[in-house]
């Protein structure tokens, strides 16, 4: 049995309910889906018994009613995890996860100017990417904004 | 003045956007009290390019020439991670020999961009005859370089399924004697730098991050091995031809902008013996497959060890001629956060040198074009205007007339 | 009318004006040369100065408009003031009293703090901690740069340079036992030159171009000249106490030694330019009082012994 499959049994054992989403895309890399009132349960046992500690960044995606985030989680082995969830647009609320990455800081803050999240316990501090001036309720990366409609003004 | 005693004295010196020690914009604002910083607040995304938006609305193999614009050094490092996303959603078997090509450019573009580093950390320390020196060598692998793919920036080598030239025999030679010089140069400055008691002076002990904060806050590539991490891409997640290779990860545990100007020297020795194997080893065979314009529906991430550190990159495919999809994290984003913690309680002067340590991205800005005359060996730069000129004629042979197009397409926007 | 003369033209200003402007591109030659660069043409510091007075002055709105033109002009008079003091191609200089080389270098001393002025009136923050920074280093290299321009001089007994001088033409050999004073006071004269290794003051990726950060134009254009100059100067007069040779010859084979011991002296300062990253301002007061004072305590000490012995 591969080193992948060990880390699948391992955590399907803990957690019944991610049999069907844990999959093996190919050696070394791995994808999880996990509804986000577990998220944070699964996230700290992958994190700490599961020994994915470095983190390669945070992705955002826009997926039509709700908002997509896909963690990117590494061992030091160099095998790779996507381990995705997703809240609605309507109510777009996440926490932050610098208490265990405190280098997650910036990459919170691209998908909060970006796709409009809210992440909570995040510091107080400059934005990234967006310009000062940028207005609040406008998130270039979801799939409705586009440079015409946004605010009109001259980049 | 409801300040306490402690910061009576204490002010704030902006270092940027625009600075002579970035050449990228991007703001530092320091507290200062005396020559002593107290605090750092930085601001970034002066250089915010909406580039993950453009990749949206343009085809997948248009977005490996937007991609490889991210950043002027590393642009090999940053459109291999790409397309080696888009080929894995694809399915696409890259042949053997195009991935050493890849392997061999993201080598020498890394010989390329310590050279640089080196260069630029000798500016920020006041030694500039080190920057003179390094830059001029490092026009040896930028010509090479020019050589193999065409420019000395920009490669515009890689594409989805392969690569775009090949290379022949006789490069091989170039390549090797190249590499020889550069080596003997890189053996100098090893030496420069280890024992040159005015550059050991600035270097040691400034910038310190112990291996913990380093694993704590994300630090990657060079930054991290200095501190003893043992992190390697090439090595853990083998991408390109690396697997088939034999190089150590050079690492360090002095902690500070010493430990990581080693590390970077001490790995152009290690690039220069991939390189040396890729010669030697580079199978024959074809150097790309057809890639389908439409890419099938999935994801994929890509990690790829450019020589600033870890560059990652998600791709994500709908089914159609456009990504749904791509994310780029540069290894700058992942350094930068152990700025703060590095400059906590050192001087205003180390600042330019620790900023300068993790080796921040900077573009290319452009070049002249030099024409030689076969003939008579007379060299000439080429005015815009006579570029354009050139451009037309060099079109017009080819069966492609500029001026022809654009008519065309002037009458099709009125209509 | 030849006082005018010798104020205006020599070897006053005219003369110092276009030797600074040389030297300085003996300096930026050599520099490039060492570096494997092609360096300016001969006449590019002339250029660079007369492209600066065309261009215009911006004084900052919060600097103090008196002060901030007031020091370029300032820094300019108090080194060409000094060089009448100086014996050139002969023994004797232009003007000469008891003790004028405490007056030399006092009147040294005056452009740095003309520098410091200009830097704090012009209020910005980079000028300001350039500014601070030039007086700093100022305490650090004037104590060891006096130790060792005073050791010759307690050799010949004498405050006076033009008997200095003589003291060392009459006994050729004594100046042997100056070499270290004479290395002490190249380096102190680096850090007054405010070149590399000690550029602290004008550092410039950390503090923009530091103390001149606000200067432009025609008041940066005497800031620069005057910087060359005393450069002329300050080598002048290591060469007038330390280098006593060829002085009691003809007057155009003595002209010629002169302008061949400044160069050389200005060669010293552009190889430790070459050689040498900047040091950081703690680092430089270090270096200073911890090696470069000590050493020229043991010089003093050595020109005691060899008076007690020799004399």
């Amino acid at each position: 049995m591969s080193y992948e499959e060990d880390i699948r049994q391992e955590t399907v054992r803990r957690f019944d309910f991610l049999k069907d989403s844990f999959k093996i895309v190919r050696p070394r890399r791995l994808t999880l889906d996990v509804a986000y009132e577990k998220f944070s349960e699964v996230f700290d046992f992958l994190v700490h018994q599961g020994k994915f500690d470095i983190l390669c960044a945070i992705t955002g995606t826009d997926e039509g009613e709700d908002l997509g985030f896909i963690y990117h989680l590494a061992q030091e082995s160099g095998v790779t995890l996507n381990l995705k969830t997703r809240v609605p647009k309507s109510h777009p609320v996440i926490q932050t996860i610098t208490g265990v990455f405190p280098g997650a800081e910036i990459y919170e803050r691209e998908i909060v100017d970006l796709f409009g999240a809210k992440v909570q316990g995040l510091r107080q501090g400059n934005r990234y990417p967006l310009t000062d001036d940028w207005p609040e309720d406008e998130h270039p990366l979801r799939k409705d904004w586009k440079p015409a409609n946004g605010s009109g003004r001259e980049m | 003045m409801h300040d306490s005693h402690e910061h009576e004295h204490e002010f704030k010196i902006p270092l940027g956007p625009q600075h002579p020690a970035l050449k990228e914009p991007e703001n530092f604002s320091i507290a200062l009290k005396g020559e002593k910083i107290m605090g750092v607040d930085i601001r970034l995304g002066y250089n915010h390019r909406g580039i993950e938006k453009a990749c949206e609305e343009r085809t997948f193999l248009q977005d490996v020439y937007l991609i490889e614009r991210v950043c002027g050094i590393c642009s090999h490092s940053h459109s291999s991670a790409y397309v080696q996303a888009v080929e894995e959603i694809a399915g696409l078997s890259v042949p053997r020999r195009a991935l050493y090509i890849r392997t061999l450019i993201g080598e020498l573009e890394r010989v390329h961009s310590h050279f640089l580093w080196l260069g630029v950390a000798g500016h920020e320390i006041g030694f500039d005859t080190l920057l003179m020196y390094t830059w001029r060598d490092r026009e040896i692998v930028m010509d090479l370089l020019a050589q193999l793919t065409g420019n000395r920036v920009n490669y515009g080598i890689n594409t989805i399924g392969g690569v775009r030239r090949d290379i022949t025999p006789e490069y091989g030679k170039d390549i090797l004697a190249a590499i020889a010089t550069l080596e003997e140069r890189t053996k100098y400055y090893i030496q420069i730098a280890t024992e040159e008691t005015s550059i050991i002076k600035r270097l040691s002990g400034v910038g310190m991050i112990s291996r913990q904060d380093a694993v704590r806050l994300g630090a990657v590539g060079p930054t991290a091995r200095a501190s003893g991490v043992d992190r390697d891409i090439r090595r853990e997640d083998p991408y390109a031809a690396y697997a088939e290779l034999d190089f150590n990860v050079i690492t360090d545990d002095h902690c500070d902008v010493f430990g990581r100007t080693v590390v970077r020297l001490k790995e152009l020795l290690e690039s220069f013996k991939i390189i040396r194997q890729v010669v030697a080893k580079i199978p024959d065979g074809p150097i790309a497959v057809r890639a389908p314009r439409k890419i099938p529906a999935g994801e994929a991430l890509s990690r790829y060890e450019a020589p600033r550190g870890e560059d990652v990159h998600y791709v994500k495919s709908n089914g159609g001629e456009k990504p749904e999809r791509v994310k780029v994290r540069a290894p700058t984003l992942a350094n930068i956060q152990t700025v703060k913690h590095m400059l906590r309680d050192r001087f205003l002067a180390d600042m330019p040198i620790v900023i300068a340590a993790i080796d921040p991205c900077f573009s290319c800005t452009d070049r002249l074009v030099g024409v030689r005359h076969l003939d008579n060996h007379k060299r000439e730069t080429l005015s815009w205007e006579n570029l354009r000129l050139f451009s037309l004629g060099w079109h017009r042979a080819r069966g492609f007339d500029v001026a022809i197009a654009e008519k065309k397409l002037h009458n099709l926007m009125e209509h | 009318m030849s006082a005018l003369f010798s104020i205006l033209i020599y070897p006053g200003f005219l003369f110092l004006a276009l030797f600074g402007l040389i030297a300085e591109f003996i300096d930026r030659k050599l520099y490039a040369r060492m570096q494997n660069r092609q360096g300016p043409p001969w006449f590019q510091p002339l250029a660079d100065f007369i492209k600066l007075l065309g261009k215009e002055d911006i004084v900052p709105d919060e600097a103090n408009p008196r002060m901030f033109r007031l020091m370029p002009l300032f820094a300019l008079t108090a080194v060409v003031s000094s060089i009448i003091y100086i014996p050139l191609w002969k023994t004797g200089a232009l003007y000469s009293f008891s003790g004028d080389l405490v007056v030399v270098l006092y009147l040294l001393t005056l452009p740095t703090l003309a520098f410091f002025i200009g830097g704090w009136y012009s209020t910005s923050l980079y000028a300001r901690i350039g500014s601070v920074r030039s007086l700093t280093q100022m305490f650090a290299y004037e104590v060891p740069l006096f130790m060792g321009l005073f050791s010759p001089a307690l050799l010949a007994d004498s405050w006076t340079l033009s008997e200095i001088s003589q003291f060392y033409v009459d006994h050729p050999m004594y100046s042997f036992f100056n070499v270290l004073g004479f290395a002490i006071s190249l380096i102190a004269l680096l850090g007054k030159l405010e070149k590399a290794p000690f550029d602290i003051p004008e550092a410039e990726t950390e503090i923009v171009a530091g103390t001149f950060t606000e200067y432009s134009g025609r008041l940066f254009a005497f800031f620069r000249l005057s910087i060359d100059i005393e450069m002329v100067v300050g080598a002048s007069l290591l060469a007038a106490v330390f280098l006593p040779f060829g002085l009691s010859g003809d007057a155009v084979i003595g002209f010629l030694i002169y302008i061949l011991k400044v160069l050389l002296v200005v060669f010293l300062l552009t190889l430790a330019r070459t050689i040498f990253a900047r040091m950081r301002i703690d680092q430089m007061v270090r270096f200073c009082w911890k090696y470069l004072v000590p050493l020229a305590l043991v010089q003093l000490l050595a020109i005691l012994l060899v008076k007690g012995v020799v004399l």
